[in-house]
């Protein structure tokens, strides 16, 4: 199936148990809004853990109807982060949301060696777009979590992110590495980790995908401009995941396609032991919703 | 001011002269489509040099008037490439344009320390304005195709030449942003250690006259909202005139992102040489194409 809107992505969680997610600090107005508007969608069934006070003052301020939604009442922020990853851990939730924290507190969190989320596996982000000019969803990665990866955290990117568009129902994701130029070129790290990324994936090292690149943007998403360019590739104009050299290219990419091509994204980080959503202040409670509605399909 | 990029055709018209231009291997279909629209629009003589017997058959194709062309006989690359360079240096022709050769060939021949186009001792570098229906007016772009890493004196030469790009479209003081993945400062984004020293360089005279902040994110530069929403307090002001990119990385999938997913048109130009010369990619879009050569008679 191919999917062309973020709202297609509710297809796939039609008439599948609907997951758990538990939001921590959630006296958060704007993930608190997303989060129960999720839940009234059935998308997913919340459970909100922070200051009961402060939740229940910003759903009457809100007009927010919190009949039936589990509340654990939790004061003291570094506590209820914990206990909402213990409880995904311990399988009791399938996805840890932010609320009212910082990152960093929360990642910390996750990272605890004890009754942590990590699984031996490299955290990274992930982004799906939905782009007017582009024929289905496109995913960038990595834009916003490591900030210089080198080819081996490159291909656990890459690995988290085929695990991700395979629950997505895509079999085998067409993925463009990146660069600025589509010829190795030696000055540039990034077209030669594309190669040896390239040609790990056609001696089967890394599976259920077809990697491509160094392809520069245009090529990576019209078949037009690989044409014209004489580049032949299973990838051109077909990608459905951009890997990004680095963090910076990535959040420069990642921000114009929001605000020049005015993009409806969705977020999560991958590699945990479930989907975690980190969205900033800065994100629309659309762009959190979404990322709700993606963390609830990437778990089935 | 110039806004848009079809005001820049009609500013060329104004100056009521007649560019000439020498195009190095003309007979290529969407050289030459670009080349004659200047012709048919009135700003521009092309001298065509090339293999006669294929630069008509290509204006049979187009259906063009090979009678409006002033041709130049000549096959090899190198040779050709040479021959154009040498009737700019003489006065012959204003505009140096590549056509259908080896973009090695075309750029030796215009390197050469003696009979080359260079300004001696000039840093090669590319500015693109680029327009965009998401925002009031062009925004100028640097490097999108040449120097992979700048460091402090090529990204000082790339300011000053997208200031003087500016400036030529009427902007008297443009608003120059330093791009980067974040407001901070951090280790992690050595790329960005440059900006504060260019900030002062405006003061020093050492950067041509204009607002300059960096680092900052796509948002911060672009976006009036995400200033004032974040509190920042920079002169730049979400109304940047001036993208200036930390890589080649970063910038080239940037602005191919704005022509794919933006609905962007552009008209770019090499800079760092004495006459304008114009050199662009094959995915070109045919009106950013016609667009490169308006604004090559701009600078000229």
């Amino acid at each position: 199936m191919e999917l062309k809107k973020l709202s297609d992505l509710r297809k796939l969680i039609e008439g599948k148990p609907i997951k758990k997610l538990v939001l921590a600090a959630a006296h958060d107005i704007q993930s608190l809004g997303a989060v129960l508007r999720a839940s009234s969608e059935k998308i997913i069934e919340p459970i909100l853990i922070g200051n009961k006070d402060l939740i229940d003052k910003i759903a009457a301020e809100s007009d927010y109807d919190l009949k039936g939604i589990s509340i654990i009442d939790e004061k003291d922020n570094i506590k209820a982060i914990n206990l909402a990853v213990q409880m995904v851990s311990r399988g009791e939730a399938d996805v840890l949301m932010k609320g009212n924290v910082g990152t960093s507190d929360l990642l910390k969190s996750v990272l605890n060696k004890e009754w942590g989320l990590r699984r031996g596996n490299l955290l990274s982000h992930f982004a799906l777009f939905e782009v007017d000019n582009y024929h289905k969803l496109i995913a960038l990665t990595d834009v916003a979590m490591n900030i210089a990866p080198d080819l081996t955290d490159k291909i656990a990117i890459v690995n988290n992110s085929v695990k991700c568009l395979n629950n997505l129902g895509i079999k085998e994701p067409k993925i463009a590495v990146l660069g600025a130029v589509e010829m190795v070129n030696e000055s540039m790290q990034a077209t030669m980790d594309a190669a040896l990324l390239s040609k790990m994936n056609q001696r089967g090292q890394i599976k259920n995908c077809i990697i491509d690149g160094p392809l520069a943007f245009d090529n990576a998403v019209s078949l037009e401009s690989a044409r014209h360019k004489g580049i032949k590739s299973e990838v051109a104009g077909e990608t459905d995941l951009l890997l990004m050299p680095d963090i910076e290219v990535g959040n420069v990419l990642y921000k114009s396609m929001v605000f020049f091509a005015k993009s409806k994204v969705a977020s999560i980080i991958l590699g945990a032991a479930a989907p975690i959503i980190l969205t900033s202040r800065s994100d629309s409670e659309q762009a959190k919703f979404d990322s709700i509605l993606l963390s609830a399909a990437a778990s089935q | 001011m110039i806004r848009t990029l079809d005001q820049l055709v009609e500013s060329v018209k104004t100056r009521n002269r007649k560019f000439r231009i020498a195009v190095t291997l003309a007979q290529d279909i969407n050289t030459l489509g670009a080349v004659y629209r200047a012709v048919e629009e009135g700003f521009v003589e092309a001298i065509l040099i090339g293999e006669p017997d294929k630069i008509r058959r290509v204006c049979d194709q187009l259906s063009i008037d090979y009678s409006r062309f002033q041709i130049v006989g000549l096959a090899e690359q190198a040779e050709a490439a040479e021959r154009a360079v040498a009737m700019v240096r003489s006065g012959e022709a204003d505009i140096l344009m590549k056509g259908l050769i080896g973009t090695d060939y075309f750029l030796r021949a215009v390197m050469d320390k003696e009979k080359g186009l260079m300004k001696p001792g000039a840093v090669m570098s590319y500015v693109c304005a680029i327009q965009v229906p998401d925002y009031d007016k062009l925004l100028f772009i640097t490097d999108t195709a040449v120097i992979p890493f700048p460091d402090l004196g090529q990204k000082v030469a790339m300011a000053n030449y997208a200031i003087d790009m500016a400036v030529r479209f009427g902007i008297k003081k443009p608003k120059l942003a330093l791009v980067g993945a974040s407001e901070k400062l951090s280790k992690h984004f050595p790329s960005s250690a440059d900006y504060p020293l260019m900030c002062k360089m405006v003061e020093s005279g050492e950067i041509s006259d204009c607002i300059i902040d960096g680092p900052l994110d796509i948002f911060l530069a672009c976006d009036r909202e995400a200033v004032k929403i974040k509190g920042i307090d920079t002169p730049v002001a979400g109304e940047a005139d001036i993208l200036l990119f930390p890589s080649l990385e970063s910038c080239n999938p940037f602005y191919k992102g704005l022509m794919q997913f933006g609905r962007g048109e552009l008209a770019g130009m090499l800079t760092g040489t004495t006459h304008p010369v114009v050199l662009m990619s094959r995915s070109e879009s045919e009106n950013s194409k016609f667009y490169c050569i308006a604004l090559s008679c701009l600078m000229a």
